[in-house]
């Protein structure tokens, strides 16, 4: 078939491999000599590591000088048709290099150059364990004979450094203590065979040349047989189109021994994966046993992501379908077999030729892990959708592929119950806390109804007697529970990092149902924020996602102060973007190696995960005005006052858009909410109130005619107070009913307000309850000089009590005799630290930023749902 | 000890705001006698089905104690029986051989303890102690044990000041922690019952330290802990006066705050009806104390109005509504409206009964003071009838007003208003205001930093 002709032309190893494949059957004892080249880098990781690659990449496997010294094994090896001729096997060649490296050992021996002597040592104890292997177990003869030369010569010549006053060559030094070392460790686990050699070298030696031979004298038949073999199948495919062939090389019994081969060329160059995976799906439709089938099913899954291991390209969509389809039969057929489990810890089955006996009610374990294929397969998925054009419908098209995720996921979540809760398997917590934790993050960000959709689309997939103990089937219905569910059981299982995203995933959701209060207790009872800064990028990110949703949330509750603060941090810093990881913000000046910016691109979120970037901008800018327009009129013209900013960005763009000596009508959400703030200082409510609420973007809130009437509400009374402070000077009364007329509010509520203003002392005035009406002070309008002198005072006391709190840290502890005066003058500034402490706690957390490099930052978001919920 | 009950779920509905539900899983069944009693007083004659459910209630309460006598008679009561049942009977002779047995444990402890010779011999160490009991006297630990053992079973009995006692021996010699902590538990729980305000402040303030030090890595159980300690100082709260400032300031304290409001919000009742009475008319006694003394009230007052105000979504009753209308909203009227709700509440409320009559007091002295900063001319009638008094009355209650606070303000009989003058401060006051502490401060600190 055609297949056996690529094989050839493929690299000397797969070829090699594919002659094992056919000349198995016939002769299995030939397997060693055959597959020493692939055995030498996927075993001998003991000590072969950095020579690995060199040796697995040119057949040979020589290096340096050693290549020189032995020209005749090189012509053996010389090209990959003369190999199947050619009788010196890659053993032979392994003796040649061994003799080589040993020759150099002996050379150095002579001139005394320990350097070379040392670095030819590893070499040569790099070489030795394949061949030790060959010779079953037996060390080659020359190998002993080497090291126990070498043993004395090293102590002769240790002995004699000791004597001579005359100084060795400090490289050579180096050498000769490094080799004494290495022998002393190696020599320990050849005793038997040193003792033997020392006894008498001479007969040690000759049996090895007795030995030596055999395998050489075998090689050649062996080859030709498997020549011969190779071509006469190749001659059958050829000649018996398809069928014939097909049933012949594909017999359940040999599934084992493809499977074998192929997980060995796992990871090596020039592997035509897609190749293997047609072999295996082949297969799979021969396997007959419920354990074949398994095993067919593990390797193909893990090809199949091995398809696209390299950074910068994507699973295509057919393969990421076949592989989910693939991971969901895998889960049927174990669901359906109970008496054999895939687990991490399991023993492999070594014997290719035999079945594993699998007797019934007894556990056979399989070595696998399931969750981890789905982990990958969300993985995967989130990459394909990060560089997919979201506007495009091949987005959407591959968004679908997320339901049947999440029915995977369920499906995997189930599978790791059981074993949970069979007591034969120690399975550990962890995998179950890893899958759960998957089955969250899918659901988090989702409004209702899109989860109680995708909740019932799986459950009529799961088999009917399957239950999960976690999230049992009657309650699925419930949807708001779900995510309490899982979160909870989060909490009591996990530890660290998973409870900490638990955590924040169940903020996320009950901040984005608008349950503010619940949200914000959790968020602040979780003191996150105190530790957020230790977590990893990915967390943060949550963590910043979280932190908006709930600003977003007490947005659409009224609660414009709390808005604001939780919004501050991330919206304020102009880098929302990056701390959302909705996009990368180019920065001008920005110091981002390639290698952060590809990191970077990893942590973007698909986008439908994202929180719209312009309604949180609208939302922050509004709260903004809402809280500085009075603030800036309250400050007027009074220094101190003017120096109390709210937000920093909002004030940057107000005196921007001031700065202006033209402006037109307003264009985007910016130019809206900047002509409101301008009206809305000038006391005119109503235009500032048009202009906001013919912001389009409300739209995208759930509720948004209920937003526009609190923004309304907001705005009245906030107009009312601007203009109390702006026009107070020029009022020496002011009736209450017309205030009540001009901001179209009830004379109550004025009073109230107007009360407030009074009884914190913002405005200088009282009611007159007779005739109801403000009358305005007079007189306390500050002269410059006042004003200055009061804010000297202030920042004298200021001084007086930063001082005391630097000594109060210094001497904490120790100076108690300080605090005891302090606390007799009436403890006025200890009291005022204490309440500025326990205040902070009730305020919202701040954000962190990235951990790598700390110029990065990071980057996260959540979108679409937002969107989606219209 | 036993901590909670969780038996019956409150049947009292007849008042909406009755926190006994929520009270009652926080307290020792001990404790929640004496409120069962005040429900039970409260309740109407006639109401015979209330009644009746009290009477259960208080027959479920403690039917697990010791008390068989009168566990008996409820019982007889409840089902309309003549005499008590033989099993009650039985328990009493059960009970009464078991203290018998309990005595003759303890008989040589108490003799030791009575033995004013041994006692000069403690010292402040608890292993020396024992040591020395051990080889003077062959005292064991089980003998110590065996006092708390006895107190407990005194305590369930009923003999609450007995079981006082007993528990204080044990806990000079006892050096079990856990134990330690239990007896005192059971030795506050006893005070209370025995009504020993002194000694129970002393215990609350014990438990106040074991919480903090001996449980500070498990959140959890501090949280707990402090909610039974919030609730049972609830008694000599409002029953002991100099007991209220105290608590007072451990309510407000940062760890005590945050266990009100995340585990017990109704609580704030409780502080808001103390911070409002705690107020001190301030009369003839002026000077520095007074001016102290009225800067702290008004700390307590911005305290409470803030933690009101952040419960607000949590927990509302008329108490805290009346906060709110008056300092969040500046609702004068609403105030008014929620103050007669509240009193109401708090005569029926076993704690704030005694506190009512100064709470309306207190309460109007703070409507008509927050009234009089922000209004500059007010119409007599009207206010009188913002306090709910009669026209007579608020003339007076607003002179008084004005001589107790000295505030700058007229009567203008014929208009029938009063006229109120603000003086604004001068800067030139501010100024020295500010800098007044300025130079003491400094000179405190520079002898700090000389030493």
């Amino acid at each position: 078939m055609s297949r056996f002709f690529h094989g050839s032309d493929s690299s000397s190893e797969s070829s090699s491999e594919e002659e094992e494949l056919y000349s198995d059957e016939e002769q299995p004892r030939a397997q060693p000599a055959a597959t020493d080249n692939s055995d030498a880098d996927s075993d001998d990781s003991d000590d072969d590591d950095d020579d690995g690659s060199s040796s697995s990449s040119d057949a040979g496997g020589k290096t340096g000088a050693s290549k020189f010294l032995i020209s005749d094994s090189e012509e053996a090896s010389e090209s990959d048709e003369e190999k199947v001729t050619v009788v010196k096997s890659a053993k032979d060649k392994r003796f040649d290099e061994l003799e080589g490296t040993i020759r150099l050992i002996e050379n150095g021996e002579k001139i005394g150059d320990w350097n070379a002597i040392n670095d030819n040592y590893d070499k040569m104890q790099r070489q030795v364990p394949v061949l030790v292997r060959d010779l079953d177990g037996k060390p080659p003869k020359m190998y002993i004979k080497i090291i126990a030369e070498l043993e004395t010569t090293v102590l002769e010549a240790f002995e004699k450094q000791k004597v001579t006053p005359k100084k060795m060559n400090p490289i050579a030094q180096k050498g000769l203590n490094a080799l004494r070392q290495k022998i002393r460790k190696n020599n320990r686990d050849y005793t038997t065979e040193l003792e033997e050699f020392r006894k008498d070298p001479d007969a040690y030696m000759k049996e090895d040349v007795v030995e030596e031979p055999a395998p050489t004298t075998r090689k050649p038949k062996k080859s030709l047989l498997q020549n011969e073999n190779s071509l006469g199948a190749g001659d059958d495919g050829f000649t018996m189109v398809g069928a014939g062939g097909k049933a012949m090389v594909y017999t359940p019994e040999s599934i084992l021994k493809h499977l074998r081969s192929i997980v060995e060329s796992r990871g090596r160059k020039n592997t035509d994966r897609l190749e293997q995976i047609r072999v295996m799906e082949r297969l799979l439709d021969v396997a007959t046993t419920t354990y074949q089938r398994i095993r067919v099913l593990l390797t193909v899954i893990a090809t199949r992501f091995d398809l696209t291991s390299g950074t910068g390209s994507q699973m295509s969509q057919e393969q990421w379908k076949l592989a989910q389809s693939e991971i969901a039969q895998l889960l049927g057929i174990l669901e359906g077999d109970k008496d054999i489990v895939v687990v991490e810890n399991a023993e492999e089955w070594e014997d290719d030729d035999k079945q594993p006996p699998i007797v019934s009610g007894d556990l056979f374990k399989v070595p696998g892990s399931v969750v981890s294929f789905v982990e990958r397969l969300d993985d995967e998925l989130t990459r394909v959708l990060q560089h997919v054009d979201p506007h495009t419908a091949e987005y959407v098209e591959r968004l679908q592929d997320e339901g049947s995720l999440y029915t995977t996921i369920v499906n995997c979540m189930l599978y790791t119950e059981r074993l949970k809760a069979d007591k034969r398997l120690d399975a550990s917590q962890d995998t179950i806390n890893r899958v759960v934790m998957r089955r969250l993050e899918h659901v988090y960000f989702k409004p209702a109804t899109v989860i109680s959709k995708a909740e019932e689309d799986t459950w009529k997939v799961v088999p009917a007697k399957v239950d999960s103990a976690i999230t049992p089937r009657a309650q699925s219905s419930d949807v708001s529970s779900l995510v309490q569910t899982l979160a909870t059981y989060l909490f009591q299982h996990a530890d660290g990092i998973i409870r900490a995203r638990a955590m924040l995933c169940q903020i996320y959701y009950l901040a984005l149902h608008d349950s503010y209060y619940r949200a914000r207790d959790m968020l602040l009872m979780s003191h996150l924020q105190e530790t957020i800064g230790s977590f990893d990028v990915n967390t943060q990110i949550l963590y910043n996602r979280t932190l908006t949703q709930v600003g977003l949330c007490a947005f659409r509750a009224g609660l414009v102060y709390e808005c604001q603060t939780a919004l501050q941090d991330i919206c304020g810093s102009q880098r929302q973007k990056e701390l959302l990881a909705q996009g990368l913000q180019m920065q001008r000046y920005s110091q981002i190696t390639p290698e952060q910016e590809r990191l970077e691109r990893q942590r973007q979120l698909p986008f439908h995960m994202h929180i719209n970037l312009e309604l949180l901008e609208c939302v922050y800018l509004t709260c903004s005005m809402l809280l500085e327009i009075p603030t800036l009129a309250q400050a007027g013209s009074s220094p101190d006052l003017k120096k109390r900013v709210i937000s920093k960005s909002y004030r940057r763009m107000l005196e921007y858009h001031e700065r202006q000596i033209f402006t037109g009508p307003p264009e985007n959400t910016r130019d809206h909410v900047m002509q409101a703030s301008k009206a809305l200082a000038a006391g005119e409510w109503k235009k500032s109130a048009e202009f906001i609420t013919s912001i389009k973007i409300w739209d995208l809130l759930q509720r948004p005619t209920e937003t526009k009437k609190m923004l309304e509400g907001q705005i009245q009374e906030e107009g009312l107070r601007t203009y109390l402070f702006t026009y107070a000077p020029f009022y020496d009364t002011l009736n209450l009913d017309t205030l009540a007329g001009m901001f179209d509010l009830s004379t109550s509520k004025v009073t109230a307000l107007v009360s407030k203003m009074i009884h914190h002392e913002e405005l200088a005035a009282a009611l007159d309850q007779v005739n109801s009406a403000i009358i305005f002070r007079k007189g306390v309008e500050l002269s410059r000089l006042q004003s200055l002198a009061l804010t000297l005072s202030d920042k004298a006391q200021g001084l007086i009590e930063s001082n005391e709190r630097v000594l109060e840290q210094r001497t904490q502890g120790t100076a108690n005799a300080f605090q005891r005066q302090d606390a007799g003058r009436g403890g006025r500034g200890g009291r005022g630290g204490g309440r500025g402490g326990a205040r902070g706690g009730r305020t919202q957390g701040q954000i962190r930023r990235g951990g790598d490099g700390g110029s990065s930052g990071f980057t996260g978001g959540a979108l679409g749902n937002a969107i989606r919920a219209q | 000890m036993a901590q909670t009950n969780g038996t019956a779920p409150n049947g009292d509905e007849s008042k909406q705001h009755s926190l006994l539900s929520s009270l009652m899983p926080h307290l020792d069944r001990h404790l929640v006698f004496p409120l069962l009693n005040f429900a039970e007083e409260e309740t109407a004659e006639s109401d015979t089905t209330a009644l009746n459910e009290i009477a259960q209630l208080k027959y479920l309460l403690l039917k697990d104690t010791n008390m068989s006598d009168f566990v008996g008679d409820l019982y007889a009561t409840l089902h309309d029986l003549p005499e008590r049942p033989g099993e009650f009977a039985k328990k009493r002779e059960e009970v009464l051989e078991k203290r018998r047995q309990y005595e003759e444990e303890t008989e040589k402890m108490q003799a030791l303890l009575a033995d004013a010779d041994v006692v000069g011999m403690l010292r402040s160490d608890k292993t020396s102690n024992m040591n020395y009991l051990k080889e003077n006297h062959g005292v064991t630990p089980e003998m110590v044990d065996s006092l708390y053992e006895f107190g407990r079973f005194l305590y369930e009995c009923g003999d609450y000041s007995t079981s006082a006692e007993l528990l204080y021996q044990f806990r000079i010699l006892s050096t079990d922690n856990d134990k330690v902590n239990a007896a005192t538990w059971g030795k506050l729980a006893s005070d209370i019952l025995t009504t020993n305000w002194e000694s129970a402040m002393e215990e609350v303030t014990k438990l106040k330290e074991s919480i903090d030090t001996r449980l500070f890595n498990n959140p959890l159980a501090q949280l707990q802990h402090r909610t039974w300690l919030i609730h049972w100082s609830l008694f000599p709260f409002f029953n002991h006066e100099p007991a209220r400032e105290m608590l007072t300031e451990l309510f407000f304290s940062p760890t005590y705050i945050n266990t009100i409001q995340t585990s017990c919000p109704w609580i704030l009742r409780y502080l808001a009806a103390a911070v409002i009475t705690n107020r001190t008319p301030i009369n003839t006694a002026t000077g520095k104390a007074g001016y102290l003394h009225t800067s702290n009230y008004q700390k307590q007052l911005k305290d409470l109005i803030r933690v009101v105000r952040q419960e607000q979504y949590e927990y509302s009753d008329p108490v805290t509504d009346f906060v709110k209308a008056l300092y969040v909203d500046f609702d004068f009227e609403t105030a008014q409206q929620t103050l007669s709700v509240a009193d109401s509440i708090l005569r029926s409320d076993f704690f704030l009964v005694a506190a009512s009559e100064s709470f309306l007091d207190a309460a109007r002295h703070l409507i008509s003071e927050s009234y009089c900063k922000i209004h500059q001319r007010i119409d007599i009638k009207d206010l009188s009838q913002r306090l709910g008094l009669s026209s007579e009355e608020g003339e007076k209650w607003i002179v008084n007003l004005i001589r107790d606070t000295r505030v700058d303000a007229k009567i203008d009989y014929k208009a029938g208003t009063v006229l109120m003058n603000h003086p604004p401060q001068s800067v030139y006051q501010q100024v020295i205001e500010r800098t007044k502490g300025g130079f003491f401060r400094t000179q405190v600190l520079s002898a700090a930093v000389g030493r």
